[in-house]
């Protein structure tokens, strides 16, 4: 009785184990989880670099979730998020940054487009961006327009907050997407530094000279009859 | 009977383990292609590298070392330190995506031994984990070009060892073909100035 037991016993692992790499061998279980991969081995990479406690490191991410135009940059390259006391951090960034926080823009092959720290990052969200599109259009080799400029007035916004609040939980995922090298948004320049007069004393200045221009022929050709 | 018993068991044990995979002498890489000029392409830091360990049921913990290893290059530090202290043991295709599903983690696998999922996982910087040894072993590809292939053995993290393309994919279609990554974001490449 005993005997037959141990039989049965081996002969049901036999039979689910055999069962199981049968169904493997034909196929049954075997599946890509994903079908479309996606292909962004262009996408460039932001990495954001600094210590969790200072803040503005904090500051700057918060910009990268609130700020439209750097929240849609953020969502076109790799996103990169380094504390300083990471592992990440002694091994790929503490040689070769130049201060914290750090904010560098890379394409997919390295090579550094944009990076500043510290001070000599811009203090407004809209100032980093407009720091990390000129630098990227000059690679690009896309010329902005100034008259392609969706205009608008900048307005002065509270300042960060002093305390900030340290994620303890790893940053949301990012779209899958086949992205490549990410488009910016024009980047808006001030008022004062436009060099081109306004559009209606153009108009004006047009008309006037056309129509002093057609009088004085109009004298020239008809006067003397 | 016993014995016989046994045997049985032990020849249809899960992947998961251990003992070191290291069959012939390492070879030195051609310089072939790189992300600027770094090989492997998935150059995961010593630190972040998980060594297998033996699960509470004796098994071999490959597969999810290979997982917490992709975790950390791609920058999942918390989902990585939370997998070490949940799960252990071997591990099937199936009951991985289950748990892969169950924990909500962005994902992708093929157990159908299809070369162009291991290039694309190396193309983009995130590497996989892929089955050896017949399949009773998951290892980390690293990196995969045109005549070298890179892994990172869980067994002996301190070093990489570099096979040809030809024998990683050899082995790898004989040992079921499957292979597996998390779909994150991969560490930054080094910088290089312009």
């Amino acid at each position: 009785m005993r005997r037959l037991m141990l039989f049965l016993c081996v002969v049901c692992v036999f039979f689910f184990t055999s069962i199981s790499y049968a169904d493997r061998a034909n196929g049954v279980l075997s599946m890509d989880r994903v079908v479309n991969l996606p292909n962004d081995q262009g996408k460039w990479y932001i990495s954001i670099v600094g210590d969790v406690r200072n803040a503005q490191y904090q500051t700057i991410l918060k910009w990268f979730s609130q700020d439209p135009a750097l929240r849609k940059l953020k969502n076109q390259v790799h996103f990169c998020s380094v504390t300083s006391s990471s592992a990440i951090y002694k091994a790929r960034y503490a040689a070769n940054v130049k201060g914290l926080p750090t904010v560098r823009l890379q394409n997919s092959q390295g090579v550094v487009i944009y990076e500043a720290a510290g001070k000599n990052l811009p203090f407004t969200a809209q100032g980093l961006y407009g720091a990390i599109a000129n630098n990227a259009a000059g690679v690009q080799q896309q010329p902005i327009f100034p008259w392609r400029q969706n205009r608008k007035r900048l307005c002065p916004s509270p300042s960060p907050s002093p305390s900030p609040v340290i994620p303890d939980l790893d940053p949301a995922p990012q779209p899958i997407d086949d992205g490549s090298d990410p488009v910016f948004e024009p980047v808006l320049e001030p008022e004062s530094e436009s060099s081109l007069p306004p559009v209606w004393l153009m108009l004006v200045t047009f008309v006037s000279t056309v129509g002093a221009g057609a009088v004085t022929k109009w004298r020239e050709t008809y006067a003397e009859k | 009977m016993k014995r016989l018993s046994i045997a049985l068991v032990l020849c249809f044990s899960l992947v998961g383990c251990e003992g070191d995979f290291s069959q012939s002498e390492p070879v030195q890489p051609s310089p072939l292609s790189s992300v600027n000029g770094e090989r492997p392409i998935v150059n995961i830091p010593m630190v972040m590298r998980q060594s297998n360990w033996a699960g509470n049921q004796r098994e071999g913990s490959c597969v999810h070392a290979v997982m917490i290893s992709l975790f950390r290059w791609q920058n999942r530090l918390h989902r990585a330190d939370e997998w070490r202290r949940t799960y252990a043991n071997g591990e099937w295709p199936e009951s991985l995506a289950t748990k892969l599903d169950r924990e909500g983690v962005r994902y992708a696998y093929t157990t159908k031994g299809n070369v162009s999922f291991l290039e694309w996982a190396v193309r983009t910087r995130r590497g996989c984990g892929i089955t050896v040894k017949g399949g009773a072993h998951m290892v980390a590809l690293v990196h995969l070009d045109d005549k070298w292939a890179c892994l990172l053995d869980n067994n002996n993290v301190s070093k990489y060892k570099w096979v040809s393309r030809e024998s990683l994919i050899a082995e790898w279609k004989a040992s079921y073909g499957w292979a597996v990554t998390p779909i994150y974001t991969p560490a930054a490449p080094l910088p290089i100035s312009q």
